[in-house]
């Protein structure tokens, strides 16, 4: 026989196939050393992703840096986090953070106490030295490939090094750190606490509103670097007394100590899940000699699928840190099948090589079918848009499709080799033939009953399948697509502690970012500022200067007339032409008034007398103008000195204020401004966020006009004055000049360039900094939802783009397209399943018979996961195709033994009792295998890993269930059209 | 035999030695040179800011200076480009004194605002460039230890180190003074970890009413690869301003020589 081939050949040169596995075994293995690992979750997303292109390039236009966030939170002392020794510790901290260096051993070092200090980073216990020394770990990386520091210490937000303008002695303005020095009283450190609280950039941001906790945020160069930051900060402060508690989080931190973890898990889980197996196979077939054969299928399976991933470059993420667990089921399911039938029908023939072939004879069709189905079901994932679901998928297929290959002729040359015939000979030699088929067991008198029941019920179970559906569809229904990164780790995982400890004192530690610019640059054209300036200039001079005024209108028309005739329109020249001309107009009309003023304010005001200031003017401006100013100033003769002088000069400026060339400039600064100097602009960003600010989820947002506002309050403070007076400057100033005026203040602070994070340099792109006290996927897709329609019902006086960024934003887009692509992939595989089926039965009705238990096992485990309320997420959605090539493997052996068995004994009834002993019995041991084998994945710390554990469980017992009832139920009702009428006569 | 030639080795040096001025002459007269040109003087300034990613903003203001006694002095800067930073003004009045701390006002005219500012760090940004206020003005010598690190055929190479670390941002930094004309040509600051990370640089240098003057200085942040240019251009020395201009009076109103 043709399919007999690869098997005969294995029977008769077994250590030829022995020698090849070996072989393949040695050349994959090989491949390990060049292992690389990505724990990035950003790489779910290829690198030219448009919100890839777009986070980076935010990322870059506003220097933002992925951070890890250090709260640090005191809830004992009574003046919370604000106490001298808490503040200290905070501020060396920080000194400490920013000497980073690599010493001269290449080893990591601060200053502490002004002394050279090189932490011991390695983990305490040597069982996770040695992991992190298998996975290349290195925790002392903490250095850029120039050996610069992975923090980037400019950029630190910490109390000590970022900015704060308050008001300081003598009604001057102070342009400080918010912690110049730490305090060393208590009224120093509550200053401090006064001046963050007054902060708006500070306050729910650094400082938490409770006054309980700090957090600082470490930016650092690439996300890869953030374990060994929270690595050293922990080490940094291991000395700290337990009342200042430290929590390290952020996405970035969770991201990269996931990534770090799930090795570890890679490297514990799957050898357990082995061991768990190996106990199974011993515990059904009792015999090591035979059992150790799956458990090198699955060995040798999973070294080359790894190996193969290493070799050709891919490097190993989350997704691909799977394979080994989901690869060990399948290829032990191949082989248990072939091992249960061998070892139940030894005795037919007492023969090894006749046995095999007897075996493979007639399980070569459904384990060839078995194998494509799985195969096609994981292939089905290179269909997605993520790449690293594309490796997996296809990397999966092929450990499928190796481990096939191996079932087919390692197992036989391996039973031909090393299993001795007289430890098969033991198996029924004393037994009768008949009892040592049937060898009665638990499982076996369950089985029998199930049998019976299925037959006699069907149409109870049929009808309760029915239900289950309709609850299933039910339950999907309600299924809610999330994620969150940080959530994959466990509730007590310090992790998850410090995630919720932080959010709670804080506006939220995940991150996103809302970027605003206009929908299109436009600067307005040469003749719309000269539109422009005749609608004003009327307003400003009309009343006072209505001559002067007329000029200057006929100036604006002369030079559109020269533009007009020139045919371009330079919008400098409607500028510059201007400005000589409004001078000498300037000069017309206040030239008197202006010499008069110049000569008043070169006075000098000591021992000034009115006296003296007449005789200083004798001879300036002209003779209207001084006796206008004589008879204004004649109510303040006897004043003198500075006070005198100012009065003068405050008659002048009455006079004088009004000034053409002013205007000129006022009308450029304003036609010119940028989206984010104009006050309405920015007044409707500022009612953006005051709308965010009441979505739940949103814990605080920041904004340039924050920091404007708080600029401009200080800048315009009096002391004294009428806290109504000082308090109405709490505000965006009225023109674009006077915002400009403002962030030219906040562009000279002691940190350079802080603004810059909040707004481009060129003020036409704002950066609204959004923090969410949750990173799940479906808060942040409300956010982006809430921000969209409030946008579209409040139009921005200026049509503005908006565009999302930031890791939970990220996240959000790589799980729809997840979702999305796991839906498509898994119906496609579907109906790649359905047409193999058609063709292995040779019949549509078989077909859609074989396709039906796993239909109501997807069906049910997703309804489940919507009634329990499970989010849909990354782990549960890659079980889908799991799924699909799993279950259909029982549908497979049940339907091609029961046509076997139907066509033997001539009808289903009697067929049904057999189907019910040996074909159900090997259904059952693999269903049973996979279930517990999986049950150590259960106590992993990493949520994902649970998961699936848990759902591979669920799986096999559901498509386990629904083969035998279903299937069993449905053939009984169908067997009229199934089974053609044959004469039990006819078969042998 | 040999110990002659010990004897003159030790000749020839003690004459280099002797023909080097110390250290203190140095910075002094570099120091001179650098800030003191003259008893006042006025120059227009076009300040180019380039940032990290390549974009340029561009700053053009006028500014005055007056030496006062003791090494004091006045600086009156007057904003005329952009547009919206028209007619801002910064009045600064340096004092070199032990204890005593500059005075610094701001009139913003869009705000109508007059502010004196405390006297905090000098190490600021002027106007959000990559120069600092201490550039601008000069750096009190008394702050930093001094010492004379090389002496080339053209250069002495002085190195700083501040009395107070707390106070800057750098460890220390150096300083290569022009052995002619005493112009400090090139400073280079070391952060904290003993790196480079900032450069300032005498880019060309003029002779105006006799005295070699900085026409062009490029301070570069390393970090940030941030860099920004001043350009001085109608230089003069020795006009005769009139030291009521540094008061808070001629904030609202600019006086003549920076309008004109």
């Amino acid at each position: 026989m043709k399919r007999l081939r690869m098997t005969s050949f294995s029977i008769r040169f077994p250590w030829i196939i022995v020698a090849l596995a070996l072989g393949t075994t040695l050349f994959f293995g090989a491949q390990f050393p060049k292992v690389r690992f990505d724990n990035d979750p950003e790489n779910m997303l290829a690198h030219n992703e448009p919100i890839r292109v777009v986070h980076n390039a935010v990322k870059e236009r506003f220097s933002l840096y992925d951070f890890v966030i250090v709260g640090i939170v005191n809830e004992a002392d009574p003046d919370g986090i604000f106490n001298v020794q808490t503040l200290g510790r905070i501020d060396a901290l920080t000194r400490e953070l920013l000497s980073l260096h690599c010493n001269a051993d290449g080893l990591p070092e601060v200053v502490r106490a002004g002394a050279p200090f090189a932490p011991d980073l390695r983990p305490a216990s040597a069982w996770k030295r040695a992991l992190a020394k298998v996975f290349g770990n290195d925790v002392n990386r903490l250095f850029d490939g120039k050996g610069a520091s992975a923090i980037i210490g400019p950029e630190i937000i910490s109390p000590g090094v970022v900015d704060n303008i308050k008001q300081a002695d003598h009604g001057q303005l102070a342009i400080e750190y918010l912690m110049e020095q730490p305090p060393a009283t208590r009224e120093e450190a509550l200053a401090i606490r006064a001046d963050a609280m007054n902060n708006p950039l500070y306050k729910g941001t650094l400082v938490a509103e409770d006054g309980k906790a700090i957090a600082l945020y470490i930016p650092i160069k690439a996300k890869t670097y953030s374990y060994n930051v929270a690595n050293l900060v922990e080490k940094l402060t291991s000395d700290w007394p337990a009342e200042d508690q430290v929590f390290i989080t952020g996405q970035p931190v969770a991201q990269d100590t996931f990534g770090v973890e799930m090795l570890v898990q890679m490297a514990t889980s799957a050898p357990l899940a082995g061991l768990a197996i190996f106990l199974l196979l011993l515990l059904f077939f009792r015999r090591i000699s035979l059992i150790v054969a799956p458990m090198l299928v699955a060995i040798i399976s999973v070294v080359s699928t790894m190996g193969l991933l290493i070799g050709l470059g891919y490097d190993v993420h989350i997704m691909s840190s799977m394979i080994a667990i989901f690869l060990m089921p399948i290829s032990v399911a191949d082989s248990v099948h072939i091992l249960s039938e061998f070892f139940d029908s030894y005795h037919k023939f007492r023969d090894k090589a006749q046995t095999i072939r007897h075996v493979i004879g007639h399980l070569f069709m459904p384990m060839l079918y078995t194998s494509l189905t799985t195969i096609a079901g994981f292939a089905s994932l290179a269909t997605t848009p993520i790449p690293p679901v594309r490796v997996f998928g296809l990397h999966v297929a092929f450990g499928v499709a190796l481990a096939w290959v191996l079932t087919m002729t390692f197992v036989p040359a391996y039973i031909m080799l090393f299993v001795r015939t007289r430890a098969l000979e033991g198996v029924c030699r004393v037994q009768e033939q008949e009892s040592c088929e049937t060898r009665p067991s638990r499982l076996d008198g369950l089985l029998r009953w199930l049998g019976r029941f299925s037959y006699m019920y069907w149409k109870l179970i049929v009808s309760a399948t029915l239900l289950v559906v309709a609850v299933s569809l039910y339950g999907i229904g309600r299924i809610q697509v999330n994620d969150n990164p940080v959530k994959w780790f466990a509730q007590s995982h310090r992790i998850r502690v410090a995630d919720r400890v932080l959010n709670d004192h804080f506006g939220g530690t995940y991150t996103a970012y809302l970027t605003l610019r206009p929908a299109q640059a436009a600067a307005p054209t040469c003749a719309e500022r000269l539109a422009a300036m005749r609608m004003a200039a009327p307003k400003r001079f009309g009343e006072a200067l209505p001559q002067a005024t007329a000029r200057f209108l006929g100036l604006l028309d002369e030079v559109e007339r020269k533009l007009h005739t020139l045919g371009r329109a330079d919008e400098e020249r409607c500028f510059t032409d201007l400005v000589a001309q409004a001078e000498a107009l300037d000069h017309e009309a206040s030239g008197a008034w202006n010499a008069l003023g110049d000569a008043i304010v070169y006075l000098d005001p000591e021992g000034l007398t009115y006296a003296r200031l007449e005789t200083a003017v004798a001879e300036a401006g002209d003779a209207a103008v001084r006796s206008i100013f004589a008879g204004r100033m004649a109510a303040f003769r006897n004043m003198e000195g500075s006070e005198l002088q100012e009065k003068a000069l405050g008659i002048v400026d009455g006079y004088a204020s009004l000034s053409f060339a002013d205007f000129l400039y006022d009308m450029r600064a304003e036609l010119e401004a940028p989206a984010f100097k104009r006050p309405e602009v920015l007044a409707y960003l500022a009612s953006l966020q005051d709308y965010l600010h009441g979505v739940d989820v949103i814990g605080k947002t920041s904004s340039a006009v924050d920091a404007l506002k708080k600029a401009n309050y200080e800048l315009n403070y009096e002391e004294g004055a009428p806290a109504a007076r000082n308090e109405a400057f709490y505000a965006i100033p009225p023109t674009p000049s006077a915002v400009a005026q403002v962030f030219t203040q906040l562009e000279g602070m002691k940190k350079k360039d802080s603004l810059f994070h909040l707004v481009t340099r060129s003020y036409d792109e704002a950066n609204l900094w959004v923090q969410l006290k949750s990173g799940d996927n479906v808060d942040m897709q409300e956010v982006v939802a809430d921000v969209q329609a409030w946008m579209e019902a409040h139009p921005a006086p200026q049509d503005l783009k908006a565009e999302w960024a930031g890791l939970t934003y990220l996240n959000v887009v790589w799980q729809k397209k997840m979702v999305a692509g796991m839906f498509s992939s898994l119906l496609s595989s579907f109906a790649v399943v359905l047409v193999m089926m058609m063709v292995l039965f040779r019949s549509p009705l078989f077909g859609i018979l074989a396709m039906l238990p796993l239909s109501v096992t997807i069906l049910f485990i997703y309804g489940l996961i919507g009634l329990v309320g499970k989010d849909y997420d990354m782990p549960v959605a890659v079980l889908s195709s799991l799924t699909l090539g799993l279950s259909v493997d029982f549908a497979i052996h049940f339907l091609e033994r029961a046509r076997e068995l139907a066509k033997k004994h001539g009808n289903w009834r009697e067929a049904i009792v057999h189907m019910f002993k040996e074909p159900a019995m090997a259904i059952s041991r693999n269903a049973i295998i996979i279930s517990i084998g999986f049950t150590p994945l259960l106590f992993a710390p990493l949520v994902p890993y649970k998961t699936v554990g848990l759902f591979l469980a669920a799986i096999m017992a559901v498509s386990w269930i629904a083969t035998l009832f279903i299937l069993a139920a449905l053939i009984t009702g169908l067997q009229k059209w199934l089974f053609k009428k044959t004469d039990p006569a006819d078969s042998p | 035999m040999e110990k002659w030639i010990a004897a003159l080795a030790a000749i020839a040096a003690t004459t280099v030695a002797c023909a080097e001025p110390s250290v203190d002459d140095i910075v002094n007269k570099a120091n001179e040179a650098a800030y003191y040109t003259g008893d006042d003087g006025r120059a227009e300034v076009e300040m180019t800011i380039t940032d990290g990613k390549g974009g340029t903003r561009t700053r053009k203001f006028t500014i005055l200076r007056k030496d006062t006694e003791g090494g004091n002095q006045k600086f009156y800067v007057y904003f005329k480009e952009p547009a919206d930073l028209y007619k801002q003004v910064f009045l600064v009045w340096k004092e070199t004194a032990d204890g005593k701390d500059d005075s610094r006002w701001m009139w913003l005219p869009a705000l109508n605002l007059k502010r004196s500012i405390a006297p905090g760090d000098k190490r600021t940004s002027f106007v959000g460039s990559d120069f600092v206020y201490e550039d601008v003005s000069g750096r009190n010598l008394k702050e930093d230890e001094h010492e004379l690190v090389e002496s080339t055929d053209t250069q002495y190479v002085v190195k700083n180190t501040p009395k107070k670390p707390g106070d800057v941002e750098f460890s220390y930094y150096t300083v290569r003074i022009d052995k002619e004309t005493f112009l400090p040509r090139k400073a280079e600051y070391y952060d904290k970890n003993g790196k480079l990370y900032r450069i300032v640089e005498a880019t060309r240098v003029e002779t105006i009413q006799g005295f070699p003057t900085v026409t062009e200085s490029v301070v570069k942040d390393l970090n940030t690869g941030g860099s920004t240019v001043n350009a001085f251009s109608n230089v003069q020395y020795d006009i005769g301003l009139d030291e009521n201009i540094f008061t808070e009076r001629f904030l609202r109103r600019p006086p003549r020589e920076v309008t004109k």
